[in-house]
């Protein structure tokens, strides 16, 4: 069983009176342990993908499946219990909340799904904040922290859940190489230890190094699927 | 919890806008708080200045004159026996007892002419219920004996009068004849309650009766009593009279003044008002606050949804911001509500500056109103404040944590 499947799935913007095709036909399986990069040039549709199938956004046509389970048929409540246990998501744009410290804003994400001890969940936040690198930095706020720093706690936020699922819309674009080759070892190794599943949208030739499958997307058509032992 | 700490430390966010509707909220009730003062002040007084300078506490008569009191008819009269005057000196808390005869006159300065409430009172039994003698401002009540006037000084400047001067009282006796009261003014009073002084003439109640030609009748008797027994002494009065077959019955200063209901309706009607005016202001200013932060924090709330946020949990942190908001705008209100409270129960407030005495509107507080505490409208206030700021918040935090998420995140 194939943890995710897209069949002939459509995404049509209504901008006015234009329609503008932003997926034209994806059919796609992706298996649980998948370490996946989507490529394609900007406007090809790669963040209209991802959030299609993070269960954000709901396809023109075609079906999702998720876990085995049609996403059209899942209600609202399933669908935010989806995402919460199933899902992290890392955004182009950080999107963490400003009131917040970095280490809250990872604990934000951690509350929502972990039922555990108070010092387990702090021991895992702490843990997940010093693996990207942003050891000392916890009690800032995100206005005293750079892009890379925020995209770092957004990254954080994103796994410390540990998810089956993690679906990250170009998440090295503000950092440096070295620690976009930080972060990404992070996650090379979540998949490797908890078999977590990674579909990320990149240009980033060092984030595609890592990867073990590459689709190529152009004008919402998948053009070339490649897999690399 | 999580998201209540989270809608705590969003209100320190927008501390410039919060702030202002904090101080709107408290604005609103620190004027309720005002408000409901004074009106229960304007009450407490007029009704003091009724029992003190128009009815007694309790007012002795029978039912058939009772009803017909306000045309001062001459029929009905009471014609004090020993039974009656045993039930009344039998009755406990009874510390004074004025018999009145009330009439209706044209009071004639030589000029003009005007219509008055004639009040015949025995002087000296008319001092144990009543304090009008002490606002006595020029010239003295009459003396026990004398055959002279007392009338109000608004009375007095309108009819061009002053102490020493003569004026006649044209009366209609109980046979429908003509008659006059002729009397030199004794003196003039000015008494807290202005209806007293604007339209009573008081004479001796010997010479009303004479030139009224009733008798030794009475139209009813005003009796003082301790300030709260007027009830249970109303009740014992009455059932005393009923034990002794009479027909007269105890009527308690509550029942005795239509303006008393009227006031009290008005005072209802006021504060209910301005409480519905109070809290609209608290839940406009709640409702414009979250559509505002909602909109501000568009995709903060999208990236809750993507971490899986129910719309709920969303709409709970709006919540706590802004029954926060209420909290603190509650208590500033109180705050600044108990200084304003203050004020009005110590300095008072002039009537001059709605104009004159409160007669023109049917109060009966002659120049100052002051306020009196009303502690359970704070507390009343307070949570019903909030009560309010937090369901308000409910719709604008929904429809903001309804949005679709991928418009949310992406701002489109
Ligand atoms: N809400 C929308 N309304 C109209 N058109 C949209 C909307 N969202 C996306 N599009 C269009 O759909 C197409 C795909 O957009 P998408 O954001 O998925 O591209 P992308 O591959 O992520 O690009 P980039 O690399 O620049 O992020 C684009 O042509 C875009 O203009
Ligand atoms: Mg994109």
């Amino acid at each position: 069983m194939a943890l995710l499947e897209l069949n002939k799935v459509k995404k049509i913007y209504q901008q006015g009176k234009i329609e503008v095709p932003a997926l034209r036909g994806i059919d796609l399986t992706v298996e649980q342990g998948e370490f996946t990069t989507i490529f394609g040039p900007s406007g090809s549709g790669k963040t209209t993908l991802l959030n299609m199938i993070g269960c954000l956004d709901t396809p023109t046509e075609g079906e999702i499946r998720l876990n085995d389970k049609k996403v059209s048929d899942l209600s609202r409540k399933e669908l935010a219990m989806t995402r919460r246990y199933n899902i992290g998501f890392v955004f182009q744009s950080y999107n963490l909340i400003p009131v917040l410290t970095a280490y809250e804003n990872v604990e934000f994400a951690i509350r929502l799904t972990d039922h555990t001890s108070e010092s387990q969940m702090k021991e895992k936040v702490l843990k997940m904040l010093a693996e990207v690198g942003l050891k000392g930095l916890e009690s800032r706020r995100p206005n005293e922290l750079s892009g890379g720093e925020k995209q770092r706690v957004a990254i954080a936020r994103a796994l410390v859940k540990e998810p089956k699922l993690v679906l990250a819309d170009e998440p090295t674009a503000n950092l440096d190489s070295e620690t976009a080759a930080g972060v990404v070892d992070i996650m090379r190794k979540m998949n490797k230890e908890l078999n977590t599943t990674f579909i990320f949208s990149t240009h980033d030739p060092m984030v595609m190094k890592y990867a073990n499958r590459f689709i190529n997307l152009k004008d919402g058509m998948i053009s070339a699927d490649e897999r690399r032992g | 919890m999580f998201s209540f700490k989270l809608g705590l430390k969003n209100l320190t966010r927008q501390k410039r806008r919060n702030a202002l509707t904090i101080l709107v909220i408290a604005f609103a009730f620190f004027s309720y708080l005002l408000m409901d003062s004074l009106m229960n002040g304007m009450e407490e007084m007029s009704f003091e200045n009724i029992k003190n300078y128009d009815t007694g506490n309790i007012q002795v008569t029978y039912p058939e004159y009772w009803e017909d009191r306000e045309k001062l008819p001459l029929e009905n009269l009471i014609y004090l026996n020993q039974d009656m005057e045993e039930s009344i000196k039998d009755t406990d808390g009874l510390l004074g007892v004025s018999p009145e005869l009330r009439f209706k006159a044209n009071l004639n300065n030589g000029i003009d002419e005007v219509a008055v409430m004639g009040m015949g009172i025995s002087i000296e039994q008319y001092n144990e219920v009543f304090a009008t003698q002490n606002y006595v401002v020029e010239g003295s009540m009459f003396a026990p004996g004398e055959s002279k006037a007392v009338i109000g000084v608004s009375l007095a400047e309108l009819m061009d009068l002053k102490v020493n001067d003569y004026i006649t009282l044209l009366v209609r006796t109980k046979e429908d004849t003509f008659n006059t009261i002729d009397v030199e003014i004794a003196g003039l009073i000015r008494a807290p309650n202005p209806m007293i002084n604007n339209g009573i003439v008081f004479v001796p109640l010997d010479v009303a009766q004479q030139a009224l030609n009733v008798g030794k009748g009475v139209s009813l008797l005003a009796l003082k009593t301790v300030s709260g027994d007027e009830d249970t002494a109303t009740k014992a009065l009455t059932d005393s009279f009923k034990n002794k077959d009479m027909d007269l019955k105890a009527y308690s200063w509550k029942e005795s003044a239509a303006s008393v209901i009227a006031l009290s309706v008005a005072k209802k009607g006021g504060i209910g008002a301005i409480l519905s005016i109070v809290l609209l202001i608290g839940m406009l200013g709640i409702i414009n606050n979250v559509i505002l932060s909602a909109l501000e924090r568009t995709e903060e709330i999208g990236m809750m949804k993507a971490l899986g946020m129910r719309e709920w949990e969303i709409v709970f942190v709006f919540m706590v911001e802004a029954t926060g908001i209420g909290i603190l705008g509650g208590l500033a209100g109180c705050l600044i509500g108990y200084a304003g409270v203050s004020g009005l129960v110590k300095y008072g407030y002039g009537l001059g500056y709605i104009g004159g005495d409160g007669s023109a509107y049917g109060i009966p507080i002659l120049d100052r109103m002051y306020g009196t505490w009303n502690y359970p409208a704070f507390g009343f206030l307070f949570v019903l404040g909030v009560i309010v700021a937090l369901l308000s918040s409910i719709l604008p935090a929904y429809w903001a944590a309804h949005k679709d998420p991928v418009k949310a995140i992406y701002h489109r």
